[in-house]
């Protein structure tokens, strides 16, 4: 059983963004990529929650960050998934290739 | 004592489930299920955010995160992905064998050594004491953003957040807009 502390919890933290860094590298979809990023932001919330709690408990900075942090990720979702939809009514595919080759005048 | 085998117990459980629930959302072919086990990874994670005293956020992480945001993912996968074969996508949804081995192996080589260094760094800082009675809790949080609100720099950029979403809402909107005199949108 692993304590709760706060080596694990940064441990858990750094674990999951590596996850999400996984998924960020390795899949094409831009739907997916996008979810990878919400993998790895999820694990900074976890870290920066986790730091509030066991380092400084006087006032809630680390939970008001937290609320910083989701107001930008619904933000970054309703933007990337506006381009991703945008960029499937015009190439019927949402692939990493297809989307890289956007400067080349032809995607 | 009790308390703090509990405190364990629970923590373990949580954490085993956010791994298990983030490897399959990278993992899964399905962008759908992808979704969907995002869900299943957030909600131990709002867990455990009631376990470090912050029940406000682990509210937030439900209700903005796993209801909200997951609710658009899944729309927006349903939209852009209406292959044949039930979801599936039409070209193969991730990278050969080979480079998702090295880059597997990139991140374990650089996020080993860096778990290492963290772990020693934050079992060195000085522990916290008890929290406040109302630590975590929207009182306490509404009087940390606005107490005060002409000296807050913290007021500032609540609703600089709010300036943010609205800059995203006409930016979704535009997006959304089929731009005249083009048959294939904008």
């Amino acid at each position: 059983m692993l304590a709760f502390d706060l080596p694990n919890c940064l441990t858990l933290a750094l674990v999951v963004s590596l996850i999400g860094a996984y998924g960020l590298l390795t899949r094409r979809s831009l739907v997916m990529i996008l979810l990878s990023i919400e993998v790895m932001l999820s694990g900074a919330n976890i870290s920066v929650v986790a730091f509030n709690y066991f380092v400084w408990s006087g006032r809630a900075y680390g939970h008001y960050l937290y609320m910083l942090s989701i107001g930008v990720a619904a933000v970054e979702a309703a933007i990337g998934l506006g381009m991703a939809i945008v960029y499937f009514r015009n190439h019927q595919d949402i692939s990493r290739e297809r989307a890289g080759r956007l400067h080349e005048g032809d995607a | 004592m009790s308390d703090g085998v509990v405190h364990n117990a629970v923590f373990t459980l949580c954490a085993v489930l956010i791994l298990l629930g983030s490897a399959a959302v990278v993992w899964a072919r399905n962008p759908v299920r992808a979704t969907l086990l995002l869900v299943g990874a957030f909600l131990p994670t709002a867990l455990l955010y009631v376990l470090m005293h912050a029940p406000f956020v682990g509210i937030l992480q439900v209700l903005v995160y796993a209801g909200a945001i997951m609710v658009l993912f899944t729309f927006v996968v349903m939209m852009v992905n209406p292959g044949p074969k039930d979801g599936e996508l039409k070209t193969p949804d991730a990278a050969s064998g080979r480079t998702k081995l090295g880059i597997a192996a990139l991140l374990a080589a650089g996020g080993a050594p860096l778990i290492a260094l963290v772990r020693r760094a934050a079992a060195g800082l000085a522990p916290a004491g008890a929290p406040a009675a109302d630590f975590g809790e929207l009182s306490s949080l509404s009087r940390l953003v606005f107490e005060d609100p002409a000296n807050n720099p913290l007021t500032v950029s609540f609703e600089l957040i709010s300036f943010l979403i609205l800059v995203g809402i006409v930016a979704a909107i535009n997006f959304a807009r089929r731009s005249p005199g083009t048959s294939r949108g904008a």
